[in-house]
């Protein structure tokens, strides 16, 4: 079931296209990874799903309604976090969540602040003040609200910037455990590529206000071709470096180290080169393309 | 409309008040301040021409009075500048939250604030120069009411150039209201103006609060013309500044509730 749909987002500031004709669809439980360089128009887009920003033309629907037409009764099922926005700064940690609660129909809000609380580890903060918070405590508080009203639909702009490790890791747990459980389902954006291939069932990657490619995280890095084979070469390095040059092939050196960029369905005819030109090498690691590497790509040619 | 929402955010600004002490300072030291300075300049006047014998009650309790309408206002323009510089509106209306209840929200604090802010300095008039304004009881009832809605649509106008313009006109939430003070005719009967403010001030539905209180202070009477022209007036520029400030408030949201500061 098609939990959000967008159909044909346009949103633009004077000439300047933002988001240029975006379309997608949420399906039930599903984890779907937002990525795009800086001013792609991600941040846009989620906002026009939060009915925050009005777009020029198309729509968004929830649960099959009109956002436009349903607003209340759809935010009531949505929540969102973001990097771009803030509590109010002179409430407390649990001031903050304790109004927060109020804007949603709860049925014990009491016991639900104190759940979130416990839930994201907030015991400690509840008495401070988001002003005296670190910017990685913030942003847990903001994802912290975002569960309040037990949401189906969450909008994640970038829930895990300055988090600390193991903190991004709890909460990535927690999200993947929210999803299992109540079969939320999510719309994430975020710069770090490990954790959305380690958390997203698709990725739509957006740039220029359009969307580029819709696809799991698997596939769209196996559209990258190539590979980068690094080896370890304590003799040969200069003859290395000279058969790298002579076929083209691009390579970085770090000591004894060699990192060749190379098309994957080559590498066999490129190790029986070596061997034929009697280029010995100790160690050899082959890092397969990455969803990174596929951003890097895409936004870089962009 | 839902009452746990508009108690939300009456929540959110009375945490504000506890933790900020601008907004303390605003509630009760200005009032003060402006009953000291002014209380003791009418005694003293009083004192030196006894042409003017009630002036001592004439000022008090119109600085009272204009204490209503000045926190009406000011719990729409300032409330609303704060969550403007917190980037909370997001938060509030990525929520089921509606407008109307935002503004009810901001009426029910005008409401309690305006009582504690009135009560506090109804006291130090009292206390200051015995001059008790709680004996008027009833009587000073419909113009605290009239003071009230006049704080509301100025509130809800000033609320809406807010939106607007963002940052831009942030001083208007504390200054813009004063615009029709001079016009209200709070410390000095309306004959005192010149004939054209005069004539502006048939427009203020305060002018005719200010008059009908004096009178009800002064004279022990109540002007039902008074209180019909002000009532009259307070409901079309209430219709006129709810429209502005809901326009607005559509506009905003096209260039975005987290590009407003």
């Amino acid at each position: 079931m098609e939990i959000l749909q967008a159909k044909n987002l346009k949103k633009s500031f004077g000439s300047f296209a933002a988001v240029d004709d975006v379309s997608f669809a949420l399906k039930e439980g599903e984890i779907l990874g937002f990525l795009g360089p800086n001013g792609a128009g991600k941040t846009t887009t989620i906002q026009m799903l939060l009915g925050a920003l009005t777009p020029s033309s198309g729509d968004v629907f929830y649960f099959g309604k009109n956002l436009n037409h349903h607003r209340e009764e759809i935010l009531e099922e949505v929540n969102f976090s973001s990097t771009y926005t803030n509590l109010p700064w002179d409430l407390t940690v649990w001031e903050n969540l304790r109004f927060i609660s109020y804007l949603y129909k709860i049925e014990n809000r009491k016991k639900r602040v104190e759940e979130i609380i416990e839930i994201f580890k907030l015991k400690e903060l509840r008495k401070q003040r988001i002003q005296e918070l670190s910017a990685g405590q913030v942003t847990r508080v903001n994802v912290a609200k975002a569960f309040i009203n037990y949401p189906k639909v969450l909008l994640l702009d970038e829930p895990t910037a300055s988090l600390d490790p193991d903190v991004a890791s709890y909460i990535r747990e927690f999200i993947l455990k929210e999803r299992k459980q109540f079969k939320v389902s999510i719309v994430f954006t975020s710069h770090n590529m490990a954790e959305v291939e380690e958390l997203c069932d698709r990725v739509i990657f957006i740039n220029h206000g359009k969307i580029i490619s819709d696809d799991t995280p698997e596939n769209l890095a196996r559209t990258i071709e190539v590979c980068h084979i690094e080896l370890l070469v304590p003799k040969d390095l200069e003859k290395l470096k000279h058969y790298c040059e002579s076929e083209h092939l691009k390579y970085k050196m770090a000591g004894k180290h060699i990192t060749i960029d190379i098309k994957e369905k080559v590498i066999p005819a490129f190790l029986n080169a070596l061997a034929g030109q009697k280029i010995d090498y100790l160690e050899i690691s082959i890092e397969k393309p990455t969803l990174e590497d596929y951003f890097l790509r895409n936004s870089a040619k962009i | 409309m839902k009452l746990h929402r508009i108690w939300g955010v009456i929540l959110r600004y009375n945490y504000l008040f506890k933790h900020s002490l601008d907004r303390q300072v605003d509630a009760f030291y200005w009032p003060t301040v402006d009953l000291v300075l002014w209380g003791i300049t009418s005694t003293y006047l009083a004192q030196q021409s006894k042409s003017i014998p009630f002036a001592v009650l004439m000022v008090v309790s119109g600085i009272v009075l204009w204490i209503i309408l000045w926190r009406g206002q000011y719990e729409f323009t300032v409330n609303i500048l704060e969550d403007m510089w917190n980037k909370n509106l997001i938060n509030m209306f990525a929520s089921p939250l509606k407008l109307s209840e935002w503004i009810a929200a901001f009426i029910t604090l005008g409401i309690v604030k305006a009582s504690v802010s009135v009560s506090f300095a109804a006291l130090m008039a009292f206390i200051l120069y015995k001059v008790n304004l709680f004996s008027y009881g009833f009587m000073l009832l419909p113009y605290l009411f009239l003071l009230l809605m006049t704080g509301w649509w100025v509130g809800l106008f000033v609320g809406g150039l807010i939106v607007r313009f963002g940052g831009k006109v942030q001083n208007f939430a504390w200054s813009m209201v004063f615009l029709i003070a001079p016009f209200s005719a709070i410390y000095y009967p309306l004959a005192a103006l010149p004939g054209w403010a005069q004539k502006v001030a048939l427009f203020v539905p305060s002018s005719y609060v200010f008059e009908g209180a004096r009178q009800a202070i002064l004279h022990g009477t109540i002007n039902g013309l008074d209180i019909g022209m002000a009532f009259c007036l307070n409901v079309l520029y209430l219709i006129f500044a709810f429209f502005f400030f809901k326009k607005s408030f559509k506009k905003v949201l096209q260039k975005g509730l987290v590009k407003l500061y």
